[in-house]
């Protein structure tokens, strides 16, 4: 009897477990002779679409897309990499994360050995560089959407200022970091406004140009070595002292109102996030343009589609990534969901060339990101970029919010990298 | 409820039973009452836990190979000063986050229990509520009250009393303050519906009788409630230390993955060594350390019980 | 006079505790009927807008809202059944039954508690694809019942709760010692289920690293995975999102009030056996 209810009991909760489990076996099993794709991705791609498209040419391949939360999706992908199972056929990674996989090259297929050479000279060669190995004999992934970036400034503010406000003079005006730091001191003096509310993005800006970045091919850190890191985190820490520059977080409730309110003069920041300022700012048509960034360009954001060494259709599957990043689907991409192509033989496309934005003043918004997408410094970031970064802002964000001596701060920071890094 | 004729079959079957003695049977019992525990513990528990250890030991980043290095993690982490400056912040942040959370548990379990009170369900409700709101509302409501400027919910409190604004996010102090405040709000409702189950075993003939010997309600406190909790109480304390050294989401959630040095936890800085940096070797030291802390305070934890369960004997 | 005054002021303590624990979830209703930029303003905006169902909407738009509820609460209400037997058979044991090595037992039980869980994702995750249980609930409900706090807590509970002359009577009796189990020792502990049963059931409902990282088939996405692909790479829509969050948290309320229930009715059950 104690037994029988013990079994009695179990078995009740094990009918209810299979009795949930069984339902999507069912759902699995209907079509069977298709290859099945499945597909990892995050955020809103509207891949769904450009996929169904692809089905109906292609009647033979069922893809299955799913989407997940930004590091959600890279975590899993770790997760499932590590454990050697449960991978998708194809499985999207944002540039920055990239790095984190670079130690796991043996996991994926080398998608040169799938052909990729032929479509190499589509694609933006840096986005290009990005996406391979040290020694450029390995392809991670082919490139989706990029962001380069440009300067976002508001036009009342440089109005009070005294300043010129139509894009063509802003960019002559600051052509380069010393212009950008005397027209910081002009918009103090005159507004009392900072030139930005976060230093980071001036700090990533001054990054992304520089010839070399943390690390060398070798995965060796230079930020010693070479003067560059150093010399943009000192222009950021002299204009944090001066005062140009204001101290909200990112993606904070308060940098998201100052946006609104135009209590700083200049964004710097990639294409998307024009949705990000429209969102933060909508009563604030008119009063945002953009124009190109001093010094250069840089980049942030942007994917890559790789396919994992599990998939049992590894051609197909680069059929179809390569199929839906080309040109064509990705012209596509960026008129309906804003993806920034990283093919440039769209930008000409007059669709793309013409494309306007009433809130940014009506300027041709795409054709300035497009120009600033082709001054990209080709870089290698190296697998342990997070950690110096993480380091560098947090030496930053001391200087800025606790008055902390800079050169101390500097040197806590290599201490703490250099130790972070002989661990792995 | 049992038919007399299935009553008479259970009555056969035991009797062929009874050939084991009673000590056996309750024996088998105890092991087959335990046993579910176990097999599912063997199975998805055991392994990751010795893995852990096993990993502690080597040098892995995740993918490729891992290669023995004896006791050179434990040589990383202990010479790294952030490792002791996250043993040193868990510790804070766990005391400031749990002593009064959990003086303030068990204070509104009595008044949620008291017959005084009226809405007893919308105030147990109310009061656990802060325990089931998503972290991302959590989050963005908690770096507004602590805002860093002026403006702030708390600085524009504390310039009311004259008093300067306070760095919420980079300040020593300030992230920890801030880190507990809300320990103590996602968590003081928890504690107390724990308490509110204890309190209902207690017998309401207790309280009858020292009100006719003219007990006041904090008498009563002190002398009723706070002792017949007491298995309760060492109960909830115990929890609550293994559960405060295993801080986790609320500093992630108020300083993000910065990992910045006022704020890192053990279990964050083991997050940042596994996930950020692919150094799963110092982790697992890390996770390894911290569960011989435990231990500890866990053994701290039994020896003060033992002692108070010693004057609470007398006193009985 | 006195105790008037007292009384008024320990309600005034109620209610402003009751405000502050519930104001972040009011102001998430607040942001689910505003369009995303009102999260922003300085201090806070604290009245409904008018974006309630065009924020919904969107939200059954981007993701399958009912059947990941579903889902969620056939996970949790599954675990929750699971872990209440397990827990308190287990530690109706560790209490009241005398068997070699039951102290050392209960001993390894405690100390599973203090391992940390976040490094056994990886080996977690292995095991899990070696069963073939990927993107199945059971992947979730199985490893989900494994609670060395509830047995602790039941242990701990029954100790105190059930007198060991009312087991030796039912011995007396002719019970089996199940039968005892269920027909003496599960009535008595009715608050010690309540509380065990919320917990469980709100921990597994908002648990999501675990689910996440076995559940990667939409079909069998819980509510905080879905809720979770609301969140865009870069812009984020925050009237979506928390509206989202919103009325995914509303049930975990109702289901709150049916345990609580049980608190209640065990009260007065306790009352009539007296």
């Amino acid at each position: 009897m104690r037994k029988l209810s013990l079994i009695l009991l179990l078995s009740f909760v094990l009918i209810l477990v299979t009795a949930c489990s069984d339902t999507e076996a069912n759902g699995e099993g209907s079509s069977s002779d298709k290859i099945k794709l499945d597909m990892w991705v995050f955020g809103s791609t509207g891949y769904e679409k450009l996929a169904d498209e692809y089905m109906k040419e292609h009647p033979n391949v069922e893809i299955k897309i799913q989407s997940t939360q930004f590091d959600d999706h890279h975590n899993a992908l770790f997760t499932a990499l590590s454990a050697g199972s449960g991978a998708p056929d194809i499985a999207m990674i944002e540039v920055n994360n990239i790095e984190r996989f670079r130690q796991a090259q043996d996991r994926f297929h080398n998608l040169y050995d799938l052909g990729a050479e032929e479509v190499k000279d589509d694609y933006l060669d840096w986005k290009w560089r990005l996406g391979e190995n040290a020694d450029g004999t390995f392809l991670y992934g082919l490139p989706t959407d990029i962001g380069p970036t440009a300067m976002f400034y508001r036009v009342d503010v440089f109005k009070e200022a005294g300043l010129p406000t139509d894009p063509e003079s802003v960019k002559k005006l600051i052509p380069d970091w010393d212009a950008y730091a005397e027209v910081a001191r002009i918009i103090k003096e005159k507004t009392g406004k900072p030139i930005a509310d976060n230093y980071e993005l001036i700090y990533n800006a001054l990054r992304d140009q520089a010839p070399v970045q943390y690390f060398n091919n070798e995965d060796e850190l230079i930020i010693e070595k070479e003067p560059y890191i150093k010399a943009a985190y000192d222009y950021t820490v002299d204009l944090i002292q001066k005062g140009y520059v204001g101290d909200n977080g990112l993606w904070t409730p308060e940098w998201g109102a100052a946006m609104d309110k135009g209590s700083y003069a200049t964004l710097l920041a990639p294409a998307w996030m024009q949705g990000v300022v429209k969102g933060n700012a909508p009563n604030s048509s008119g009063k945002w343009m953009i124009t190109g960034m001093p010094g250069g360009a840089g980049n942030w954001g942007g994917s890559y589609l790789t396919i994992p060494k599990e998939t049992k259709h590894p051609e197909e599957a680069y059929k179809f990534i390569q199929w839906l990043v080309a040109p064509e689907q990705q012209l596509k991409s960026f008129k309906e969901m804003g993806l920034f192509p990283s093919t440039p033989s769209i930008y000409n496309d007059p669709s793309f060339k013409d494309y306007s934005d009433d809130y940014f003043g009506g300027i041709n918004t795409a054709q300035v990101f497009a120009q600033s997408a082709q001054m990209v410094q080709t870089v290698y970031m190296g697998k342990n970029y997070k950690v110096v970064q993480a380091e560098i802002v947090n030496a930053l964000t001391n200087v800025s919010k606790k008055s902390a001596d800079p050169e101390k701060e500097w040197k806590a920071a290599v201490k703490r990298i250099k130790r972070q890094l002989e661990r792995q | 409820m049992v038919p007399q004729s299935k009553a008479k079959a259970l009555n056969m079957k035991y009797s062929i039973a009874k050939r084991l003695t009673e000590k056996q049977k309750t024996s088998i019992a105890g092991y087959l009452f335990i046993s579910p525990f176990f097999l599912l513990f063997a199975v998805f528990g055991a392994f990751p836990m010795i893995f852990s250890f096993y990993l502690a030991f080597q040098k892995w980043n995740g993918f490729g190979e891992m290669t023995f290095v004896g006791f050179q993690n434990f040589n990383f982490i202990f010479i790294d000063p952030v490792f002791w400056k996250s043993i040193y912040n868990t510790v804070i942040i766990g005391l400031l986050g749990t002593v009064p959370q959990l003086i303030a548990a068990l204070i509104l379990a009595v008044i949620l229990n008291s017959v005084l009170v009226k809405m007893k369900s919308f105030f147990r409700v109310a009061y656990f509520v802060p325990n089931v709101t998503s972290i991302v509302a959590v989050a963005i409501v908690f770096t507004v009250i602590f805002n860093e400027h002026q403006s702030g919910i708390v600085n524009a409190t504390l310039g009311l009393f004259g008093l300067s604004p306070v760095n919420w996010q980079t300040s020593e102090w300030g992230v920890k303050i801030a880190i507990a405040t809300m320990i103590f709000w996602r968590w003081v409702g928890y504690n107390s519906i724990i308490f509110l189950a204890g309190l209902q075993s207690i017998p309401k003939e207790l309280y009858e009788a020292a009100e006719m010997d003219g007990a006041k309600k904090w008498q009563q406190f002190l002398f009723i409630t706070v002792p017949m909790l007491k298995p309760i109480i060492i109960f909830v304390v115990f929890t609550a230390t293994i559960g405060s050294l295993q801080i986790f989401a609320e500093p992630l959630i108020f300083s993000g993955s910065g990992f910045r040095e006022e704020s890192i936890t053990i279990v964050l800085y083991l997050w940042r060594e596994a996930f950020s940096n692919n150094a799963f070797g110092t982790a697992s030291a890390t996770a390894v350390s911290l569960f011989l802390l435990i231990i500890a305070f866990s053994v701290i934890n039994v020896l003060m019980s033992n002692r108070l369960g010693k004057t609470g004997n007398i006193r009985g | 006079m006195t105790k008037k005054v007292n009384k008024f002021l320990l309600y005034v303590f109620l209610v402003i505790g009751a405000f502050l624990s519930f104001f972040p979830l009011y102001w998430m209703f607040v942001m689910a009927t505003n369009p995303n930029h009102v999260i922003n303003q300085i201090p806070p905006a604290i009245v409904p807008g008018d974006k309630l169902s065009e924020n919904f909407s969107n939200v059954l738009n981007h993701i399958d809202f009912f059947g990941a509820m579903l889902n969620s609460l056939i996970v949790s209400s599954v675990t929750t059944i699971g872990v209440l037997f397990i827990c308190s058979l287990a530690g109706f044991a560790f209490a009241k039954l005398h068997f070699k090595g039951r102290d050392k037992l209960f001993l390894v039980v405690l100390v599973t508690m203090m391992i940390p869980p976040q490094l056994g994702l990886i080996p977690q995750y292995f095991i899990i694809t070696k069963l073939g249980w990927l993107n199945d609930l059971k992947a979730v409900i199985i490893p989900g019942m494994i609670n060395a706090f509830g047995i602790f807590w039941m242990r701990q509970y029954i100790k105190e709760a059930v007198p060991d002359e009312l087991i030796e009577s039912a011995k007396i009796d002719g019970c089996g010692l199940f039968r005892t189990y269920w027909n003496i020792v599960v009535p008595s502990i009715l608050p010690a289920f309540a509380t065990l049963g919320i917990l469980t059931f709100m921990f597994m409902w908002n648990d999501f690293l675990w689910p996440l990282t076995v559940l990667k088939d939409e079909e069998v996405y819980t509510i905080q995975i879905a809720i979770r692909t609301l969140q865009d790479a870069y812009v984020k829509d925050y009237g979506m999102i928390l509206s989202g969050t919103f009325w995914s948290t509303l049930p975990l309320i109702v289901v709150f009030l049916v345990f609580n229930k049980l608190f209640i009715s065990s009260l007065t059950q306790g009352a009539v056996k007296q």
